[in-house]
């Protein structure tokens, strides 16, 4: 757990070195190149989609934006051939509606196969990157998770219940290049507990989790990108610790859709399942490939 | 014999009936006013390396597919288009006023989507209406 808060230190130092140095030539360039006075304007498409593979992005769309997503991931590749590496292997799939009423504003729900999730979520466009105003886009995102398996997996009607709060904070550094930090807390109303060898019921996890996630977008044309990211677990539990993600993947976006396709360790796809319960070792190969679709619709 | 005679004239005058049709089909051009205060619009955006580069990233985003990376109407989707996309190399494109272009492809009509609410922006539009001169 040191060296994992060493290297989360260490990320957070470079992404804020990153922005300092970033910003300086950013005001350099805008100057140089902008002698007529004009209204700035927020940046505009930091990242090509509301997702970044197994994280939120930091966008918003505009209002009045719905949006269909297709959400996939294959099991392990650690199998090789005898599963296709994970493609043949049970899968987890999530299907989400999303619509943007208001400025700024993201409202949606969906449906994950794993445990039966049903998400209902909301995000919000905090602070908007303005050249010389805001050096940084934030935004909010938070989610209201039921887990809709059968009545008996459960004691009371609360245990189904997990939350997550996600603070994200972005910069376009150039117009290629886009990174963003994510600090988050998970909580789930229920968690696994053992009885302890002196007749003890002992909790197996916290109902509480902190994590952090980092992720950066580099185009390397007007429609594709490369993308890369890396989650941090911070909450240290009794036992069954988290394992963190490493993805690394290939987007490619159009009027209408964003496509995304990758190599993470998540089998998961609600985040607090991920945060929380991620057994997959980067280690020991344990990634899995996956995809992202969003179909866009303008009212 | 008489069998032969007749498929002959069938094929000969379905042919004739093919070309006649798509001579008919590419010479309709469908009228598409403009309201003479959207023509007369003048550009806010002055034409310069910034804005015709945002209007690069917007036209390769929105447009290439149909009309193609140097607009000559041949995207990857055109084949698919039941309306012409159009060469807008063409004088039939660059002579019409900044104004026109920017209400086309703000209203959109049949296979032209409308622009407006995909892209918000007034002088993101008007970035692309510079862009699109460049294709002459």
């Amino acid at each position: 757990m040191k060296n994992y808060n060493k290297i989360l230190l260490q990320l957070l130092a470079a992404f804020v070195l990153l922005m300092l140095s970033a910003g300086q030539s950013f005001a350099q360039d805008s100057t140089e190149e902008a002698p007529v006075i004009k209204k700035v304007k927020p940046v505009k498409n930091t990242f090509g989609s509301v997702f970044i593979m197994d994280n939120q992005s930091v966008m918003v769309p505009i209002k009045g934006t719905l949006e269909m997503a297709i959400q996939h991931r294959f099991g392990t590749v650690d199998n090789g051939k005898k599963d296709l590496y994970g493609i043949f292997a049970p899968s987890n799939i999530r299907i989400g509606l999303s619509y943007a009423p208001l400025k700024k504003l993201l409202v949606g729900a969906g449906v994950t196969k794993e445990r039966m999730q049903v998400d209902m979520f909301a995000k919000y466009a905090l602070l908007e990157q303005t050249p010389g105003i805001m050096p940084v886009s934030a935004t909010y995102f938070g989610n209201v998770v039921i887990d809709a398996r059968d009545k008996s997996n459960f004691r009371n009607s609360v245990d189904r219940f997990s939350y997550f709060n996600q603070l994200i904070i972005a910069r376009k550094i150039t117009d290629e290049f886009s990174v963003q930090v994510a600090p988050s807390f998970s909580w789930f109303n229920n968690v696994e507990a053992y009885v302890d060898s002196k007749g003890n019921i002992r909790e197996k996890m916290h109902n509480y989790h902190f994590a952090v996630s980092v992720a950066g977008r580099y185009k390397i044309s007007e429609k594709s990108a490369i993308t890369a990211g890396y989650d941090q677990p911070l909450t240290q539990h009794p036992t069954d610790n988290p394992h963190p993600n490493i993805c690394l993947g290939f987007e490619t976006t159009t009027s209408s859709h964003a496509f995304q396709v990758f190599a993470g360790n998540y089998y998961g796809i609600v985040p607090q399942s991920n945060n929380m319960f991620n057994q997959n070792d980067y280690t020991v190969g344990q990634f899995v490939i996956g995809f992202n679709i969003t179909h866009l619709w303008n009212f | 014999m008489k069998t032969k005679g007749i498929i002959t004239i069938l094929a000969t005058g379905f042919i004739v009936a093919s070309f006649t049709l798509n001579v008919n089909t590419s010479d309709q051009k469908k009228p598409w006013p403009v309201p003479a205060a959207a023509k007369a619009k003048k550009n806010e955006v002055p034409s310069n390396a910034e804005s015709i580069k945002a209007g690069k990233s917007l036209w390769n985003t929105h447009c290439k597919s149909c009309h193609g990376a140097k607009g000559l109407g041949d995207g990857t989707k055109a084949s698919q288009l039941k309306t012409d996309p159009g060469d807008f190399t063409k004088p039939d494109l660059q002579s019409q006023t900044d104004g026109e272009i920017f209400y086309r492809l703000s209203e959109g009509r049949d296979d032209m989507p409308s622009f407006k609410k995909k892209i918000p922006d007034e002088e993101d539009r008007w970035s692309l209406v510079n862009f699109i001169r460049t294709l002459k």
